[in-house]
């Protein structure tokens, strides 16, 4: 049965390993959500080629396991010369894989803004960037926000393929521990309960954000 | 002076404007009727910036307006059929946004001049409410605002009363009058025949992307039958309008 002895001594341990994967999460999102608004942008652009280019990237991110991608990153580009850290590598990887599906759902978010009101700022005068910036990203931001509200909790999952390159969080901690005491029942039954907390946390988050972001779509 | 001269714009090889020429003084409205597709949004469209012609040209006193509508400093204003308002911003930031951003003006200028303008639209107690709720009355009313805020020379008005119940026609045809009384040249593009009666204006009969009809409303009024086209668009409208009731 569930050893709760086990998991209050393994916990500050498990606690270690919970910091290092918020790390690889929060660092892997602002890669994500930065590359994936400029590519999604760009997909959303009338410029043909950076449509293709970025519609080729796409496809081949979607169209691989994270996993291939991790080792890629770490162990391939080693071979080139370049050494990354597990760590860096496992971000750059994950931000990467994250920016291609924020990209898609940016782009959705574009599509979602009225043509009329892109126009309307043409008509006042407006340039191309503040249309961007002041018109289209806010409101498309607001359509899109429970899509990259799970994209960041797909992200606190996903972290967990670090480990398998060598980044000790919250799994690869787990896994020490089931090493040392054969409990994986206790260890997995923690590890589970500890990414459902943090995950339900970034929901939680994600919920008073959007009720913000909603406030001119209420009633006053 | 505006001056359309020849317009031509094909569409996926269908013609939308066939030779349109028109001219618009200071004060003057151009009415433009026809039915839906015959190429009024269009025209107004391109005398906006929002789409160019394949031929011929527009020019207000003497400049060519050959140019994207962002860089015209906004001196075509244009009224769109669903207002598209900012919805995401307050009433006030709808007005001053562009006065900041596209006219450089400061915070402060911006917000006394939208304020000028909120009063008279009667939305000044709307200021700080976001304009996605609006209703469709103030809707319009904040989008004439908006348009007037950036004091252009020109003001183009898609369907302005197409949104709207015959209270409100009156109302709008009444600003666009008042538009026009101030020095605005003002172009209105409508299948509304309402709007003959209740407008000192040019008026100008599409059809296929032609014009087929040009006269004044005073002188139509007058004498009908010396328009045959003209009366016999109002009767299809009218007819049209009794088979939807």
């Amino acid at each position: 049965m569930i050893n709760f002895e086990l998991i209050r001594l393994a916990l500050p341990v498990l606690l270690k390993g919970v910091l290092v994967t918020l790390k690889i999460t929060a660092a892997a999102f602002i890669i994500g959500i930065t590359g994936g608004t400029i590519l999604g942008i760009a997909h959303s652009s009338k410029n043909n080629f950076l449509e293709w280019l970025v519609g080729a990237y796409v496809t081949i991110i979607r169209g691989t396991p994270m996993l291939v991608q991790i080792v890629f990153i770490y162990y391939v580009l080693s071979m080139t010369g370049l050494q990354l850290s597990p760590f860096v590598s496992a971000v750059i990887a994950i931000g990467m894989n994250s920016s291609a599906y924020v990209s898609q759902i940016i782009r959705s978010g574009i599509r979602s803004v009225p043509k009329g009101q892109i126009e309307a700022a043409q008509t006042l005068g407006i340039s191309k960037g503040d249309t961007l910036r002041y018109i289209i990203l806010p409101q498309a931001l607001r359509v899109v926000l429970p899509a990259l509200g799970n994209e960041s909790v797909t992200l606190i999952k996903d972290s967990s393929l670090a480990s398998y390159i060598g980044v000790v969080e919250l799994y690869k901690e787990g896994q020490t521990v089931i090493s040392q005491t054969y409990d994986a029942l206790s260890v997995y039954f923690v590890l589970a309960g500890l990414y459902l907390i943090l995950t339900s946390t970034v929901s939680y988050l994600v919920m008073l954000l959007e009720r913000r972001l909603n406030r001119h779509v209420r009633n006053h | 002076m505006l001056e359309i001269t020849k317009l031509d714009k094909c569409f996926n090889n269908k013609i939308v404007l066939d030779s349109v020429s028109m001219q618009v003084k200071a004060g003057r409205i151009a009415l433009i009727l026809g039915t839906s597709g015959v190429g009024k949004s269009t025209l107004l469209r391109i005398v906006a910036g929002l789409e160019t012609a394949d031929n011929g040209t527009v020019s207000l006193d003497g400049l060519n307006f050959n140019i994207k509508s962002h860089e015209r400093n906004g001196l075509v204003g244009m009224l769109f059929q669903h207002f598209n308002l900012f919805e995401h911003m307050t009433v006030q930031e709808n007005i001053t946004f562009a006065l900041i951003r596209a006219a450089k003006l400061s915070p402060q200028e911006a917000q006394e001049r939208a304020q000028a303008l909120l009063a008279r639209y009667q939305l000044a107690d709307k200021a700080q409410v976001y304009a996605a709720n609006l209703s469709g009355g103030q809707k319009q009313r904040l989008a004439l605002a908006r348009t007037l805020a950036m004091q252009p020379r020109v003001i183009c008005l898609d369907e302005p009363t197409s949104a709207l119940d015959p209270v409100l026609t009156s109302f709008v045809a009444n600003s666009i009058q008042e538009l026009a009384h101030t020095g605005y040249m003002v172009l209105v593009s409508s299948h509304d025949t309402a709007l003959i009666e209740r407008l000192n204006a040019d008026l100008y009969l599409m059809q296929k992307g032609k014009i087929i009809e040009a006269t004044s409303t005073t002188a139509f009024l007058k004498e009908q039958e010396n328009y045959p086209r003209l009366s016999s668009f109002i009767k299809g409208q009218e007819h049209h309008e009794l088979k939807e009731l």
